[in-house]
């Protein structure tokens, strides 16, 4: 039992750990949460058996980290989209083609191309 | 007399409910997409539609553009720049010309629709990586638009009278292919937006053919009608499309 749950709170504090890295940091706090609650198990019943082994504090310092880093990119990183200038190049590019193009098709708007629309079928 | 112009001005209100008053010309709709997984929401991408007039010697179409792009923070592991734009009759916007460029992860793809109503058919160019084009003309259906336009068309109904529970069966032409979908009016609800607290026309969305539900929309219960929140199935959790900003509306 001791061992399966140092085994989880390793498992999940390696996974809130590359959670927190990753952009989805703020899903990090799931395994974070689980790797506390694993660790503190794992220590109880360690601790009741005589001897903490030192996996359970390095898992603990792990999941602090996981936490750190979650926190430290909630608060300061900008969300924000960056590098669309050649985007916005090509847009304008493909709005000249297309009026290119649609000088070559017929469009008739007039009058009778006001069709009565009603919602349902 | 007084009949006749009575009856007159009835039959032209007629027409007029199924003219274009909602979708302005210098339209700009900016939007957060965000996957919700259990409670935890996470920005992924930015979303824009907007709209403008464009001028051809025969015509003034409307111009319907929607972008996507994924946040700074995500560029690195899955780049997102997405382009869909309609040239629509600025009436009834009925579509004439859509591009779709697409750039998902290092995938491409181009799709060019040119759409000729009198002989009811859509000519097809698709290009994708190392330029590889296909050509195909595909016959479509009287009312067959493509998805942005079909986007658009939903907010020039009349949607203040109706019972919940009604639905209309729209024909999108997507990959080449015509889909059926089915949108049901499901009533009004106040929502919280970035915009204000808005009185809300909800409505989902799904394929015709079966009743799972892949979309719900609320659409302001005013003139303008604009989306101010959407939630989509996606295959783990839900994503969500919140509104950050609006300008340059019809009303």
């Amino acid at each position: 039992m001791k061992l399966l749950f140092t085994f989880l709170a390793l498992l999940t504090s390696v996974l809130a750990i590359v959670f927190s890295v990753l952009p989805i940091s703020n899903l990090a706090i799931f395994p974070a949460l689980a790797a506390l609650f694993f660790s503190i198990v794992a220590f109880y019943l360690s601790k009741k058996a005589g001897r903490v082994k030192k996996i359970i504090p390095f898992t603990i310092i792990l999941t602090a980290m996981a936490l750190s880093i979650t926190a430290y990119k909630w608060a300061f990183t900008k969300t924000e989209v960056i590098n669309t200038k050649s985007f916005e190049i090509k847009e304008d590019k493909l709005e000249k083609e297309a009026i290119k193009e649609l000088e070559g098709i017929d469009i008739e708007i007039d009058e009778t191309d006001l069709e009565t629309i009603e919602f349902g079928d | 007399m007084k009949r006749i112009t009575f009856l007159y001005l009835f039959l032209i209100s007629g027409v007029l409910i199924a003219q274009n008053n909602a979708v302005g010309f210098k339209e700009k709709l900016v939007y957060t997409a965000s996957y919700n997984m259990s409670g935890v929401l996470t920005d992924l991408a930015e979303v824009t539609m907007q709209t403008n007039t464009v001028k051809t010697s025969r015509a003034t179409l409307l111009r319907l553009k929607c972008t996507a792009f994924t946040y700074s923070k995500w560029d690195s592991f899955f780049k997102i720049r997405d382009l869909y734009e309609t040239y629509v009759s600025p009436n009834t916007l009925k579509p004439y010309l859509h591009n779709r460029e697409i750039n998902e992860g290092g995938y491409f793809k181009n799709m060019k629709y040119t759409f000729s109503h009198k002989t009811k058919t859509v000519k097809a160019i698709q290009t994708k990586k190392n330029n590889w084009v296909e050509n195909e003309t595909i016959a479509i259906g009287a009312d067959t638009k493509d998805i942005i336009s079909t986007l658009y068309t939903l907010r020039t109904f009349d949607l203040s009278n109706l019972k919940s529970g009604i639905s209309k069966t729209f024909t999108v032409l997507f990959d080449r292919k015509e889909a059926k979908v089915r949108v049901t009016y499901l009533g009004k609800e106040t929502i919280e937006t970035a915009l204000g607290n808005k009185v809300c026309y909800k409505i989902t969305m799904g394929a015709a053919n079966s009743n799972a539900i892949n979309g719900t929309l609320w659409l302001t219960a005013d003139a303008n009608k604009i989306p101010v929140y959407g939630k989509f199935k996606i295959p783990v959790g839900n994503g969500e499309l919140k509104i950050k900003s609006a300008s340059g509306l019809k009303n």
